[in-house]
C-alpha cells in the first residue's frame, strides 16, 4: 500500500483543471426545458389527444396532468441537488406533494367513472401507440439526465438514480396524457401506470450501479 | 480548493496535506482501527479529486469536504458490515492438530481415565459394569448373558461402582 503522503504527490502532479459544475438548480433547470421542449415536439408529432376541449374543462384531468408535469419538475430540481455530496437528503421530499396530486387522477379516474372497455375497442393497437409515446419520451430524457447527473459523480448514487428515474417517468406520463385517450379506467392502470412503474424501475436499477463512483 | 479546481498542483497539495489529520481524525471517530483509518483516508483523498468539479467556490469548503468523508466513510462501514456478517475470522479456537488425542472426545480426558479405571477392575466387577450400566441390560439378560445369579451381579455392580468411585475422586 501506498503512503498517504505518496498519495498526495501523485494526485498533485496529475492534477488538471477542470470545469466547475454550474448550480445545480440552473442545471436542473435547463434539463426541465428540454424535457418540456421534447412532450411539446411529441405533441405536434403525434397530435393532441382528440378528446383535449372535454378534457380541459374537467379539473380532475387538468390537476393530473399538472401533477405529472410539477413532479417532474420537483423530481429534477432534487436529483440536482442530492447528486451533490453536501445538500441535504430532504430535497428527495420535494416531489411527494405533486406525486400526489398526479397519482390522485389515476384514483379519481378509476373510482369516479369506471368505464368499462367498450366491446370492440381496439385496445391492442391503442397500448401499442402509448407505449411508443412512454418510449419516445423516456428514453431520450433518461439518457440527457444520466449524462448530466454522472458529471458531478453523485456519493448517493442509489437515491439520485431513484428521484432520477421519477423525474422521467414523470415527463413521459406528461406527454402520454396530452396525447393519448385513455378512458377505460381499468385501462389508465395497465397502460398508464405499469409502464409508468417500469421506467421508473429501470432508470433507479440500471441508474444506482451506472451512476456510481468506480470502487 | 478553487485554486485547485483551476489546475493549481502546489495549493492542491498543500490542501490534501492541510486535510489530512482532520481526515484521520473524523475515520478513527466513525469507528476504524488501525490500517482501516489510512485506508479510508486515502479512499477520501481519491474521491475528492475525481468529485472536484462538483465543489462550488461560493460555498463553505469545510461542509463539503466533511460531507465527502461522511458517504465514503458511512459506504466503508456498511461494506465492513456486510463482509463480517459473511466471513468469519479465524482465530487459535479454530486451529487444529492432526493427531487424534485433539480431535476425537472419547480419547480425551475424563472419558478416557474411566476407561482406564473400568478396565482396572477385577473381571467379574467389570462385566457387570459393562453389561448394567454400559450396555444397560436389566438384571436378568445379564445374569442369562454372563451366567452369573443376579444377586451376585448386583454385588459385583455396587462393588464396582465404589471402586470407581474411590479411583475417580469428584473434581
Amino acid at each position: 500500500m501506498r503512503s498517504t503522503e505518496e498519495l498526495i504527490s501523485s494526485l498533485a502532479t496529475e492534477l488538471a483543471p477542470v470545469r466547475r459544475l454550474k448550480p445545480p438548480a440552473l442545471r436542473a433547470l435547463r434539463w426541465i426545458l428540454l424535457a418540456t421542449a421534447l412532450i411539446v415536439a411529441l405533441v405536434l408529432l403525434r397530435g393532441l389527444r382528440t378528446d383535449m376541449s372535454d378534457c380541459l374543462r374537467d379539473p380532475a384531468y387538468l390537476v393530473q396532468l399538472a401533477g405529472a408535469w410539477l413532479t417532474g419538475a420537483a423530481a429534477t430540481f432534487a436529483a440536482f441537488e442530492v447528486s451533490l455530496p453536501d445538500r441535504p437528503r430532504s430535497w428527495l421530499l420535494l416531489p411527494l406533494p405533486f406525486a400526489a396530486f398526479w397519482l390522485s387522477g389515476f384514483a379519481y379516474g378509476c373510482l369516479a367513472d369506471w368505464v368499462a372497455i367498450p366491446a370492440g375497442a381496439p385496445v391492442i393497437p391503442d397500448s401499442v401507440r402509448c407505449l411508443e409515446t412512454l418510449i419516445m419520451a423516456s428514453l431520450p430524457l433518461g439518457l440527457v439526465l444520466w449524462i448530466m447527473l454522472r458529471r458531478a459523480r453523485p456519493l448517493r448514487p442509489a437515491a439520485t438514480a431513484w428521484i432520477g428515474a421519477l423525474a422521467v417517468a414523470a415527463f413521459a406520463d406528461t406527454a402520454h396524457l396530452l396525447i393519448h385517450v385513455v378512458e377505460a379506467s381499468a385501462l389508465v392502470l395497465v397502460i398508464n401506470l405499469v409502464p409508468v412503474t417500469l421506467i421508473l424501475l429501470l432508470g433507479g436499477l440500471l441508474g444506482r450501479h451506472s451512476l456510481a463512483l468506480a470502487r | 480548493m478553487a485554486a485547485a479546481q483551476d489546475g493549481d498542483q502546489k495549493a492542491y497539495a498543500a490542501l490534501l496535506q492541510a486535510i489530512t489529520p482532520y481526515l484521520r481524525a473524523v475515520a478513527w471517530r466513525a469507528g476504524l482501527e488501525g490500517d482501516e483509518i489510512e485506508d479510508g483516508v486515502q479512499d477520501i483523498l481519491l474521491t475528492i479529486h475525481s468529485i472536484r468539479q462538483s465543489y462550488d467556490p461560493r460555498r463553505p469548503f469545510a461542509p463539503w469536504l466533511l460531507a465527502v468523508a461522511r458517504h465514503r466513510l458511512i459506504d466503508r462501514l456498511r461494506r465492513r458490515g456486510r463482509l463480517r456478517f459473511r466471513e468469519t475470522e479465524l482465530t487459535p479456537v479454530h486451529e487444529t492438530f492432526a493427531t487424534d488425542e485433539t480431535n476425537l472426545p472419547e480419547e480425551n480426558g475424563e472419558i478416557r481415565r474411566l476407561k482406564k479405571a473400568i478396565a482396572g477392575l477385577p473381571p467379574g466387577q467389570r462385566q457387570a459394569v459393562e453389561l448394567l450400566r454400559l450396555e444397560e441390560l436389566s438384571l436378568k439378560e445379564a445374569a442369562a448373558r454372563s451366567g452369573q445369579s443376579p444377586s451376585a451381579l448386583k454385588v459385583a455392580l455396587h462393588r464396582a461402582l465404589r471402586r470407581l468411585r474411590i479411583l475417580m475422586p469428584r473434581s
